[in-house]
C-alpha cells in the first residue's frame, strides 16, 4: 500500500482533521473557524498565539495543522511560524491581507507551507489538508531512506507510518534515536551495525573546521564528512552531529537574544542568559524577522532547518538589553568563562546579523581571566561565552547582574571578525565547553544551561569561556544558533533537559525554542529585535525557574566549583565528551529525567 | 400573509441589491451568507456584530495614535489600519476596505491630515453600513416572523 493510500484509506481523512487556527482578528477567526467546519475539519480557536503554543506544546499530537495570521499583538506570527515548525514540526500556513510578495517570501522561508490571503475563500480551505499529507509523506520518505529496517522504502514508512501524524512523529523521532544511537549506517542495507562513533574533541574540531570551511549555512554533511576525511566516520554520524550543533546553536542564540541588551553581540552563554533573563526581559523584536533571518536557511536539511537558518544568532545579540553589562558583574565569576565558540555568523547574510554578537570566543581553557577584563569592557558586547554543547549548562555564567550573563563578552576569543569563524572557534571549543569557569552567578550560569539540551552538563559551571582576548565584536551570536537544524529533533525534550540540568529548573521546552527562534529574527538590525515580543515566554519563565530551581539546588556546589576552576573545567571535558553525545541519545529518546540524572551525578562537586 | 411575505421579500431583495450595487458589500458577504445554515442561522449577523466591534476598538486605537500631536506613531496607526483592512475584507465591507487601503497609503507617507480624514471616513462609513445592515436584518426578521422565508438574493 502506498502512503497515498494509506492516507486515503484513513478513515475520513481529510475529514476530521485537527486545525489549530490562531488570529488575533475575532472577525477573521470566527469566519475561518466556520469555514473550516464546513470543509468537516475539527477546529480549535485562540487569539493569541502565546496561547497557541500553549495547546500545541501540551500534547503535540493533538493537531494536524496550524494556521495563524502573520500581524498579531503579542507574537509576530512568523515566529510562531518558527516555533510551531522547530518544536512540533507540524505544517503551517499564513494568512495575511498582506499581498506584498515579501511577506509571502517570509512565510516561505520561514517554513510556511502555505501563504493565504485574507479573505480567505473556502476553496482554498478545502485544499489545505494536502499539506499535512504532504508533510507525513515526506518524513515518510525521509525516515524510509534511512531506515533499512523494513528495507521496503515507502511502505515501510507507510507501513509503519500510520495514519496520523503521531506515527510520522515517532517514527521520525526513531529514526534519529537510530541513527544516533547506533549509528547504523542506515543508508545501507546490507551493513552490520558500525561500532557506536563518540564525538570526541578532535573530531569536533575537525567537524567545526569543516563546517567553517564550507560556510554554515551551507554545510553539508556529505561535505563535512568529505573535509573530515575520518575513517568509519558516516554521513549519517555526521548529519546528526551537525544537526545537534545546530540545534544548540541556535539554542544559545535563543537564548542570548533574550539577554543581550543591545544589539552588540553578546555571546551569552546558554546557561548565563537563561540566567540572566530574570534580568532582561525580551525586548520586543521590533522589526520581526528582518531581513537578516530570511538569508538565511541554506538549507534544511530537514524542512525545520530551513526556519532556522535565520541568523539566529543576530537575535541572540539583541539580548542584552540595556545592560550591557549584565553579564559581567561579576567580574571574578566571569574570568572564568571563557568564551566559548563564536557562533556561526551568518555568513550570508554578510555576517551583520551578528552584529552586535560577541562572538563566541574560543574556548580555551576556561580559565582565563581574560574574561573578566572581556566583561568588563564590553559593554554591550557581552561576549557571551559560548558553551560548547557540554558546557551549556556550564555556560550559566551567572550573569552578575542578571544572572544571565555569562556570556558575557569574550570577545576575545573569537576571531576578530570572523563571523562565520566564530563559530569555528566555539565549535572547537565546543567539546571542551564543559569545563566552564563556575559561574558566579550561580543563577545565571546554570540557567543558561538549559538551553542546550543535550549537553551534558555535568557542572553549572562548567562553562568554557574561552580566554582569548575577545574583541568584542558584533557578532550576531544568533546567528550560529539559528542554522541549527531544529529538526535535529524534533523532541524538544533535548533541549529541555538541559535545562532541566536541574531538575527544578524548568525550562519550559518552547522556551529554549523561543527564544533561539527569535534569535533568528534578527535581521541586520542589531537590536533586539530578535528578541520576541513576546519576551516572557518560555525563556523569561523557564529562567526563572530556573533560577530558582537551580540554585537551590547548587547553590552551595557552585561555590565550590568556583572555588575550583580548573578541576571543574577539565573534569567537564571529560564528562563532556564521554557523555555529550550519549545524552543526545537520551534527549532524543526523550527522557529528560535521564538528563536530571546525569546532571546531578555530574554536578557533584567532587570533580 | 402571503402578500405580505412577498412583499417583504422583495423588499428585502430589492435592498439588497442596492447595498451590492452601492459598493456597500461585496462577494464576501455572498460567501459569508452561504455559510449561514440551519446549524448557525444567525452567522451572519454575529460576524458582523464582531466586525463592527472591531471597527469600534481599532478606530478607537487609531484616534489616540492619531491624537499624539507630535509624536504620531504611523506605525501603530498602520498596523490597526491592516487589521481593520483585513476584518472588512473578509466580511465583504467593501468600502470601508477600500478606503483603508488609502488609509493605509497615508500612514506610509506620514501624512497627518490624510490619515485624519480617512479616520473619519472610516468612521463615518462603518456607521453607516451597520445602520444599513441592520435595517436589512429587520426585514428578514420581518419576514420570518410572517411566516415567510428569507430569500437568497443572486447578485447580478
Amino acid at each position: 500500500m502506498t502512503v497515498e493510500q494509506d492516507f486515503v484509506s484513513l478513515d475520513q481523512f481529510p475529514v476530521g482533521m485537527r486545525v489549530l487556527a490562531v488570529d488575533d482578528d475575532q472577525t477573521c477567526l470566527r469566519i475561518l473557524e466556520t469555514l473550516l467546519h464546513r470543509c468537516q475539519y475539527h477546529v480549535t480557536t485562540t487569539n493569541q498565539a502565546q496561547k497557541a503554543l500553549e495547546l500545541l506544546r501540551e500534547n503535540k499530537n493533538k493537531f494536524d495543522l496550524v494556521i495563524s495570521d502573520v500581524d498579531m499583538p503579542d507574537m509576530d506570527g512568523f515566529k510562531l511560524l518558527e516555533l510551531v515548525g522547530l518544536e512540533m514540526d507540524l505544517p503551517v500556513i499564513m494568512l495575511s491581507a498582506h499581498s506584498d510578495p515579501k511577506y509571502v517570501m517570509k512565510g516561505v522561508t520561514h517554513g510556511a507551507c502555505d501563504y493565504l490571503l485574507k479573505p480567505v475563500r473556502i476553496e482554498e480551505l478545502k485544499n489545505i489538508w494536502q499539506h499535512v499529507v504532504r508533510s507525513r509523506f515526506d518524513k515518510n520518505r525521509g525516515s524510509n531512506n534511512g531506515d533499512k529496517r523494513d528495507g521496503s522504502g515507502n511502505e515501510g514508512a507507510a507501513n509503519s507510518d500510520q495514519n496520523s501524524g503521531r506515527a510520522n512523529r515517532k517514527r521520525k523521532d526513531q529514526y534519529n534515536e537510530d541513527e544516533d544511537e547506533e549509528r547504523d549506517d542506515n543508508d545501507d542495507p546490507s551493513t552490520q551495525k558500525k561500532p557506536r562513533v563518540v564525538w570526541t574533541v578532535e573530531l569536533h574540531k575537525k567537524f567545526v573546521a569543516a563546517v567553517n570551511q564550507l560556510g554554515f549555512e551551507k554545510a553539508m554533511p556529505k561535505k563535512i564528512l568529505d573535509l573530515m576525511n575520518v575513517e568509519k566516520l558516516t554521513r549519517e554520524n555526521v548529519a546528526s552531529h551537525l544537526q545537534k550543533f545546530r540545534l544548540y546553536l541556535k539554542r544559545i542564540s535563543g537564548n542570548q537574544q533574550t539577554i543581550m541588551a543591545n544589539s552588540d553581540l553578546h555571546f551569552l552563554q546558554m546557561s548565563s542568559s537563561l540566567g540572566g533573563l530574570d534580568g532582561y526581559h525580551h525586548r520586543p523584536i521590533p522589526g520581526q524577522f528582518h531581513g537578516g533571518a530570511t538569508a538565511m536557511r541554506p538549507f534544511p536539511p530537514n524542512g525545520i532547518l530551513g526556519r532556522l537558518n535565520t541568523p539566529s544568532g543576530i537575535g541572540v545579540r539583541n539580548l542584552s538589553s540595556t545592560s550591557s553589562g549584565m553579564f559581567l558583574q561579576n567580574q571574578t565569576d566571569l574570568a572564568k568563562f571563557h568564551h566559548v565558540s563564536s557562533l556561526p555568523l551568518n555568513h550570508n547574510d554578510g555576517g551583520n546579523i551578528l552584529q552586535g554578537m560577541p562572538m563566541p570566543l574560543e574556548f580555551d581553557q576556561l580559565q582565563s581571566n581574560n574574561n573578566i577584563r572581556n566583561m568588563n569592557n564590553n559593554n554591550n558586547k557581552n561576549t557571551i561565552a559560548y558553551p560548547s554543547f557540554s558546557t551549556q549548562q556550564s555556560s550559566l555564567i551567572g550573569a552578575p547582574n542578571n544572572n544571565l550573563l555569562v556570556l558575557e563578552g569574550h570577545p576575545q576569543a573569537s576571531p576578530p571578525g570572523f563571523q562565520g569563524h566564530q563559530i569555528n572557534k566555539r565549535l572547537e571549543h565546543w567539546p571542551n565547553a564543559v569545563s566552564s569557569s563556575p559561574a558566579q552567578n550561580s543563577n545565571s550560569i546554570i540557567h543558561h544551561q538549559f538551553d542546550v539540551s543535550p549537553i551534558p552538563h555535568s557542572k553549572p559551571d562548567s562553562l568554557e569561556w574561552s580566554n582569548g582576548p575577545t574583541s568584542s565584536y558584533s557578532i550576531p551570536f544568533c546567528d550560529s544558533a539559528a542554522p541549527l537544524s531544529p529538526a535535529l529533533d524534533t523532541n524538544t525534550q533535548a533541549f529541555c533537559r538541559n535545562t532541566e540540568f536541574n531538575s527544578n529548573a524548568n525550562v519550559q521546552t518552547g522556551g529554549v525554542y523561543y527564544d533561539s527562534l527569535q534569535m533568528r529574527q534578527y535581521g541586520p538590525s542589531t537590536d533586539a529585535m530578535l528578541l520576541s515580543s513576546n519576551p516572557k515566554e518560555g525563556f523569561i519563565v523557564g529562567h526563572q525557574k530556573l533560577q530558582s530551581g537551580f540554585l537551590g539546588a547548587e547553590a552551595g556546589s557552585l561555590d565550590d566549583i568556583v572555588n575550583s576552576t580548573m578541576k571543574q573545567v577539565n573534569r567537564a571535558k571529560e564528562i563532556y565528551l564521554e557523555e555529550n553525545w550519549d545524552m543526545e541519545a537520551l534527549a532524543h529518546s526523550g527522557h529528560a529525567y535521564d538528563w536530571e540524572r546525569r546532571f546531578r551525578h555530574k554536578s557533584k562537586p567532587s570533580l | 400573509m402571503d402578500a405580505l411575505v412577498a412583499q417583504l421579500q422583495m423588499q428585502f431583495r430589492d435592498y439588497t441589491i442596492s447595498l451590492y450595487q452601492q459598493g456597500f458589500l461585496d462577494d464576501q458577504f455572498t460567501e459569508l451568507k452561504k455559510l449561514q445554515d440551519d446549524a448557525s442561522p444567525d452567522f451572519v449577523a454575529e460576524v458582523l456584530s464582531l466586525f463592527f466591534e472591531d471597527c469600534v476598538k481599532l478606530i478607537g486605537n487609531m484616534a489616540r495614535a492619531l491624537d499624539q500631536k507630535g509624536t504620531v506613531d504611523f506605525n501603530q496607526v498602520g498596523a490597526s489600519v491592516h487589521q481593520l483592512k483585513g476584518s472588512s475584507s473578509s466580511v465583504g465591507a467593501k468600502r470601508v476596505k477600500g478606503l483603508c487601503v488609502s488609509f493605509k497609503e497615508f500612514c506610509e507617507a506620514k501624512n497627518y491630515e490624510g490619515c485624519v480624514r480617512c479616520l473619519q471616513q472610516v468612521d463615518i462609513e462603518y456607521k453607516t453600513l451597520q445602520t444599513k445592515l441592520q435595517d436589512m436584518f429587520n426585514l428578514e426578521k420581518q419576514i420570518i416572523e410572517a411566516g415567510g422565508r428569507v430569500p437568497q438574493v443572486d447578485i447580478n
